[in-house]
């Protein structure tokens, strides 16, 4: 067991979490996506935000716009469907129960 | 000093430094890759192929003239290599593993793969029928076209292939990692560069395949374990020296060659990224320095190479982007539609291979038939000079090319080559017409030999004792017949020496002596390019016959010689047998090979229409008495077996007898219509029963009121038949005649 590895799986399994909550707070563009990650001190490469948008848009939980760009192509603006708010509804009961119950446990560790 | 290029990249040009564009291709490339097996993954590369091109935009409106490594590479950086996000791929494939029971395989394979050791998978992404070879292939690390091969040559390998496929499962995710790939190599060639290439594919010193293939003809020099001349197992077996010779030559054709930088590595096994490359062209240069240094030329040569093959790397990769866009994946939703798929598919595939099979083994038995004539027909039928030149040409252009090049396609089409090989087609079909044309040619000429024929009149046989009961007629055996080997297409039967060759054209046919006495003649026939040709032939036609009490003793084949040739030389001994005496013909006589060139309904063909005309039908090694009516076995039977015929012509006569009944002339047919045997029959019929008529007249004739009505009805209805039977024949005539004279084929009697 190495510790990044481990670190990194639990980074990575909240990912998809925090990628819908920031798309849930209004049209995203994926660098203004990497941005927000970063200034919480999230750091996610770009390349693996695509396949994770990808998956995403292809589960029916994303949906994008073109938006013409005077910097280079159109840009992609995703933003949540029905079922993708429904989804991290779910995601969120589910990341508030978990994270009530790391709380208590790690909190109970702490107090010796 | 770096050369700048213009690209069109994601709709916006781009000029960008050359080495710099080439570090990008490999980038994308290594993303696409990696996201070959992503539902979307051109979307995916389509994204970030977009984002980078933003990112182009921005530096360039920052005041940058061109994109720079530092610029590719500060992005990448961003972007992210496919090594960086491996780890969280992982992950996120067991999130989605719920999604599919295809998904879960792939998190399972990678779970195997890091801690649990291998499994045997079926690749699915790298799959011709169900990815058998392609999983093996990755599972011991090596290159697939190997594993397709040892499976198409092993004899068990298509059951094993077939039991593999539906007991092993099939993953999506499975990556050999081996990226050393069989090439051809140019670089080190003697001949093709097969050997040089099989050698730095084994990681062995290439002498040791080349050894490999040389030791055929070694022991052939030697004559190492040679027992026959052409004998099956020999052919195929690598013993035979032209076997190694094909192999190398499919070899050759199949194994495509390393011709730019990228495939020199993968041939070499070395990863292959812009480093190897780079290193790899570095190596090269400095050769070229060494070179100059010693020969102070070849260099602007060698560095416009190194240009062109950068160049044709660049272009080798764009051809196979497009070629994995092409094949994005499909998954099928839903398991009973995905049985019925792979059970239609493996009944289609099953149907294919069987048609495939069909053709690649009735391709080896045409060849193998051929090669095995050859040397028999080479000797003994074509001229010296021309026809066997064009024989030669008829072997290799004709059949061997087809063969070689069907057989190279389906290894091509396992081994999964593509690349564009019009000028190897091509120049298959060119060889092949060159085939036809060596083909027809070779059949005109040996036509034009066999134009005239030559025959004496039958010439008689003085016997000692030409009026003893019986008569038995054995072969001379003074001739070794044996054959050599047990594979043998070969019409002529070897003799002692080498040029010379036993024909078993001796036919024996038995007819009715008009006098008390047997009589014997011996009826020599011939072919032959002229008139006088034909006769020189005939007169050395030679044949034995002798006698000893009542044995005759005959040749059983005629000999022919390499001189000479075969010329349709056949020998007809005729022996009229007086009624009630015996025959006897040796069972000796038996299984020979009448051998003949020929086209069929050729008119002046003497022995084909003699062939049933006034000869008895007879087996070999039984006793027959001659009557007066025909040759009969001595339990009574006719020796043709006719005597079904005859009892069923009795009974007929006894329903329909009429007394005092004429001729019947109204059962004449038309004497004007055109005669054909089925009319004859007919006719014969009734005359045999008008005659059975007459003789029971006498017995009859108390019944003849009686019988009357119900013998004119018969006559009414056979009148009927006759007329229809007229209609139908001069029918059938018509069509008959047609066919007949455009029927003229090249035959050959074995």
């Amino acid at each position: 067991m190495n510790i990044d590895n481990t670190a990194s799986q639990m980074r990575k399994g909240v990912l998809e979490f925090c990628i819908l909550s920031i798309i849930k707070l209004g049209e995203a563009y994926p660098s203004d996506i990497i941005d927000i990650m970063k200034s919480a001190n999230l750091n996610i490469l770009e390349g693996t935000l695509y396949p994770l948008l990808t998956r995403l848009k292809n589960a029916e939980f994303l949906t994008y716009r073109w938006v013409e760009s005077n910097s280079g192509p159109p840009r992609k603006y995703f933003s949540l469907t029905e079922k993708g708010a429904k989804f991290y509804e779910e995601l969120e009961a589910t990341w508030l129960e978990l994270a009530g119950a790391v709380e208590t446990i790690t909190g109970k560790n702490k107090q010796p | 000093m770096k050369k700048v290029i213009n690209i069109n990249f994601q709709g916006t040009i781009v000029p960008i430094e050359e080495s710099s564009y080439e570090l990008l291709q490999q980038y994308i490339e290594s993303l696409r890759r990696y996201f070959a097996n992503e539902e979307g993954k051109d979307e995916i590369i389509n994204d970030i192929e977009s984002r980078i091109s933003e990112l182009f935009q921005e530096r360039l409106k920052g005041g940058s003239t061109c994109i720079t490594d530092d610029d590719v590479n500060a992005i990448i950086k961003n972007m992210g290599r496919p090594e960086d996000f491996e780890e969280a791929e992982s992950s996120e494939n067991n999130e989605s593993s719920n999604r599919g029971s295809d998904e879960k395989n792939k998190s399972f394979f990678q779970g195997d793969f890091s801690w649990k050791g291998k499994r045997l998978y079926r690749d699915e992404n790298n799959k011709i029928l169900g990815g058998v070879c392609s999983g093996i292939a990755a599972y011991f690390g090596i290159d697939p076209v190997i594993v397709r091969i040892l499976f198409l040559v092993s004899g068990i390998g298509i059951l094993a292939y077939i039991i593999l496929w539906m007991f092993v499962p099939g993953s999506n995710s499975l990556e050999n990692g081996v990226r050393k790939r069989l090439y051809r190599n140019p670089d080190g060639k003697i001949i093709g560069g097969v050997c040089s290439g099989i050698g730095s594919y084994f990681d062995v010193n290439p002498w040791l395949p080349r050894f490999i293939f040389l030791i055929p003809f070694i022991s052939f020099f030697f004559r190492w374990g040679h027992i026959g001349p052409l004998t099956f197992p020999n052919f195929l077996s690598f013993s035979f020296s032209p076997g190694s010779f094909i192999v190398y030559i499919i070899l050759w054709l199949v194994i495509p060659e390393a011709t730019t930088t990228s495939e020199k590595l993968e041939m070499k096994g070395e990863k292959v990224d812009l480093n190897s490359i780079k290193n790899s062209v570095l190596k090269e240069m400095k050769e070229v320095g060494v070179r100059v240094g010693k020969m102070g030329q070849d260099v602007g040569e060698r560095v416009g190479k190194m240009g062109k093959e950068a160049g044709e790397i660049a272009k080798e990769k764009s051809a196979d982007f497009g070629k994995e866009i092409h094949s994005a994946s499909r998954r099928s939703s839903g398991v009973l539609g995905k049985i019925i798929i792979t059970l239609f598919k493996i009944f289609l595939y099953f149907i294919l291979g069987c048609i495939a099979l069909a053709i690649i083994v009735g391709l080896f038995s045409i060849a193998i038939v051929a090669i095995g004539l050859f040397p028999a027909l080479n000797n003994f039928l074509f001229a010296e000079g021309w026809q066997h030149l064009l024989a030669w040409g008829t072997l290799i252009f004709f059949i061997a090319v087809p063969v070689i090049g069907i057989i190279t396609f389906i290894i091509r089409r396992f081994a999964r080559i593509k690349s564009s090989n019009r000028l190897m087609r091509w120049s298959f079909v060119g060889l092949w017409i060159l085939g036809w044309v060596c083909f027809i040619s070779l059949i005109v000429s040996v036509g034009k030999d066999f134009k005239s024929i030559s025959s004496l009149n039958p010439e008689p046989i003085t016997l000692i004792n030409p009026t003893s009961k019986s008569l038995d007629v054995m072969p001379i055996e003074n001739i070794n017949y044996r054959r050599i080997g047990w594979f043998n297409f070969e019409p002529f039967d070897f003799g002692a020496t080498d040029d010379t060759a036993f024909i078993r054209n001796v036919r024996i046919k038995i007819t009715k002596s008009p006098t008390d006495s047997f009589q014997v003649s011996v009826l020599k026939m011939t072919n032959g390019q002229t008139r006088r040709a034909a006769d020189t032939l005939l007169s050395l036609i030679k044949f034995n016959v002798s006698q000893s009490d009542s044995v005759l003793m005959i040749d059983r084949a005629i000999t022919i010689n390499t001189t000479d040739k075969f010329r349709n030389q056949n020998v007809e001994v005729t022996i009229a047998v007086p009624v009630g005496h015996f025959i006897k013909i040796n069972k000796g006589f038996d299984y020979g090979n009448f051998v003949r060139f020929g086209p069929f309904f050729s008119g002046n063909d003497r022995w084909y229409y003699d062939n049933d005309d006034n000869g008895y039908d007879y087996n070999y090694g039984q006793q027959y008495v001659m009557k007066e009516d025909g040759l009969y076995t001595l339990d009574g039977k006719r020796s043709d077996g006719r005597d079904d015929w005859n009892n069923n012509s009795t009974e007929d006569q006894n329903e329909s007898t009429p007394p005092g009944n004429n001729n019947g002339g109204s059962y004449r047919y038309d004497p004007n219509n055109k005669v054909d045997s089925l009319k004859n029959a007919q006719e014969k019929q009734l005359q045999k029963m008008q005659s059975a008529v007459d003789s029971m007249k006498a017995e009859q004739r108390k019944e003849v009121d009686k019988m009357k009505d119900s013998l004119n009805k018969a006559k009414e209805e056979i009148n009927q038949k006759i007329e229809k039977l007229n209609k139908a024949t001069a029918l059938y005539q018509n069509t008959s005649e047609q066919k007949f004279s455009e029927n003229y084929t090249f035959i050959m009697y074995i």
